[in-house]
């Protein structure tokens, strides 16, 4: 149990590196990149899809597959990142970031395979969520749905309509995870508009709140295994993260939100992350 | 498809919400979303027959919009009925991203739009919805001339794989245009009215004051033809192009802004077709004082007078 346990803990933590190759990879083709937003969700992405989404990579509209939805959709260097690892398209793909007609933009396209909806302006992945675990709800379907949230997004009031209506209607099969890395783009979140007391902000609303480190892949897994966390309440994942993860000139600094990725930097990103052991 | 049911009151919010719940009975994907509507909408019934298909998302129009398109998604057909003003302008990001990029396939029904909400202000006014609306690659936008065409378009929604639009009235009679059993032809101006000097092509509230400004000028020896152009988009391009050639002019006419509207599509065809002398009814550029509705239409020529001196006009 406890080899398979950590033969678990080094894939996840092994599909991380590769993620995080695979975004500064996107973001070297496209010639920049939202590397900071990318980095700090890549544990959980790995966490997410080679652990606890039920998705079928060859089946992407599988009607019973499990709902992740990357509402702070300017990360989603990262999630192509990881779509490319599950198998959803060839991780050549990556090289096709911000290209002429590709399916892979700065930003989510529903129309690539793996993706659940188009996202990119913040404060819409929460709700959209709410209707995806709903609609399982009102079919009886057993997916579950998961929504990731930019912390700095949550400054977009329409997430709190959602919060307030998911409680409402003791939604549990809905999760957001709020990778919660404290930059944005123009500055600390606490600095621009704080947020806390963030996870008292939801327990508030009527959320069952659990906070971990979203780079401990252990927390990560065992937080994801718990869900939800009570009977009749949607569940909250705080997740502290260091913006930039990974790659140390891009951590903890706005400067990275998005930033040029030469071949220089990307050079140095690389040697840095090195590869799975 | 059925007749109208005299249960929608000459209302088209109310036929509306009783298509939605005849919908909602035969199909179990159905579900209506309301942001503190039902009333507005006539959703009370189906909630107490369906509760668990009639969400309700308070008001928070935002992400009403947004857990349409999720439901959407999971093959769930939401309806979300909320008030013009609101469901257009306030959810309007979530109406073109999560709705029309993603082509989800939600039926929005506005009710209280135009003027319809007089007394309210501009706050409460709907002037803008079709011309933002029908600018959404892949949105089809309705404007029902009666509750009989609202019955009746709604149920034709049933067949359109992609997001809808429907503008409705509000709590007041809307003269009956159409006969209760006239199936609806998306993207087809029905025509209410032969005529060969002019033609009005109106739509929703102003179809009425059309018909009855064709009365007029008809007595004057002055021959009209109206067009019901329910469907903004698609445009009915025939319709308009054969009345252009028919025709020495054409009048449109709408309860929304000049710029951009059911005006601004017929223009925007024929410019680039058949380019023909053209008048405009309906609200200039400005926003309407407060007062009560037909005096509100009154003031600013979206009546059956203001129709009839643009078609003088015109022929002048």
């Amino acid at each position: 149990m406890s080899s398979n346990r950590d033969a678990l803990l080094k894939r996840l933590r092994d599909e991380a590196v590769m993620i995080r190759r695979g975004l500064w990879r996107a973001f070297h083709n496209g010639g920049s990149g939202h590397v900071g937003g990318s980095s700090s969700a890549a544990d959980m992405l790995s966490a997410l899809y080679f652990h606890h989404l039920r998705l079928r990579p060859a089946e992407p509209d599988w009607p019973d597959r499990d709902r992740f939805v990357l509402s702070k959709g300017h990360a989603n260097g990262g999630l192509v990142a990881a779509l490319a690892r599950a198998g959803f398209f060839p991780e050549d793909e990556l090289d096709t970031f911000y290209g002429f007609e590709s399916l892979l933009g700065m930003h989510p396209d529903i129309k690539c395979p793996g993706v659940e909806m188009s996202t990119g302006g913040l404060g819409h992945g929460l709700s959209i969520g709410l209707g995806m675990a709903l609609g399982a709800r009102l079919q009886a379907k057993e997916f579950r749905t998961i929504v990731m949230l930019g912390d700095g997004e949550l400054q977009e009031g329409s997430n709190w309509e959602a919060a307030m209506h998911a409680a409402h209607l003791r939604l549990a099969e809905l999760t957001a995870i709020v990778d919660y890395n404290k930059v944005q783009q123009s500055d600390h979140v606490g600095t621009l508009l704080g947020l806390e007391p963030l996870a008292d902000k939801w327990r508030a609303f009527g959320w069952e709140v659990r906070e971990i480190d979203g780079h401990d892949m252990e927390q990560i897994i065992d937080a994801l295994d718990a869900l939800p966390f009570v009977a009749e309440k949607p569940s909250l994942l705080v997740a502290h993260t260091v913006k930039g993860k990974g790659v140390g000139f891009a951590e903890d600094t706005y400067t990275w939100h998005m930033n040029m990725v030469t071949d220089e930097v990307y050079a140095e990103a690389l040697a840095e992350l090195g590869e799975p052991s | 498809m059925s007749a109208a049911p005299e249960a929608h009151q000459n209302q088209s919010r109310l036929a509306f919400g009783l298509a939605v719940t005849a919908l909602a009975e035969a199909d179990p994907r159905v579900v209506a979303i309301s942001a503190d509507t039902l009333d507005l909408i006539g959703i009370r019934d189906m909630k107490a027959r369906l509760p668990e298909r009639v969400i309700e998302a308070g008001i928070a129009e935002q992400n009403a919009m947004g857990v349409a398109s999720g439901l959407a998604t999971t093959g769930m057909r939401p309806f979300v009925c909320g008030y013009a003003p609101f469901i257009t302008a306030r959810s309007m990001e979530q109406l073109r991203n999560d709705v029309a990029y993603a082509n989800q396939r939600v039926v929005i029904g506005a009710a209280a739009s135009g003027v319809v909400l007089g007394v309210s202000g501009g706050t409460h006014h709907a002037l803008e919805d079709l011309a933002v609306l029908r600018s959404f690659p892949g949105m089809t936008v309705i404007v029902p001339a009666d509750a009989n065409q609202a019955w009746q378009a709604t149920l034709a929604t049933d067949d359109i794989d992609g997001p809808v639009y429907v503008r409705l009235g509000g709590r007041m009679l809307e003269p009956e245009v159409t006969p209760a059993d006239a199936l609806f032809r998306l993207g087809r101006a029905d025509e209410l009215r032969a005529g060969s000097d002019v033609t009005v092509i109106a739509c929703g509230a102003l179809v009425a004051p059309a018909l009855a400004a064709a009365e007029t000028l008809g007595e004057a020896g002055v021959s009209v033809r109206i067009l019901n152009m329910a469907t903004i988009k698609p445009l009915d391009r025939e319709a308009v192009l054969a009345a252009a050639a028919e025709t020495q002019g054409i009048v449109t006419a709408e309860e929304h802004h000049l710029t951009g509207g059911l005006g601004g599509a017929v223009a925007e065809l024929l410019a680039t077709t058949r380019p023909t002398a053209m008048r405009f009814v309906g609200m200039p550029d400005e926003f309407a004082v407060v007062g009560p509705t037909d005096k509100v239409r009154e003031k600013y020529g979206m009546s059956a007078e203001g129709i009839v001196d643009a078609c003088r006009d015109l022929l002048s």
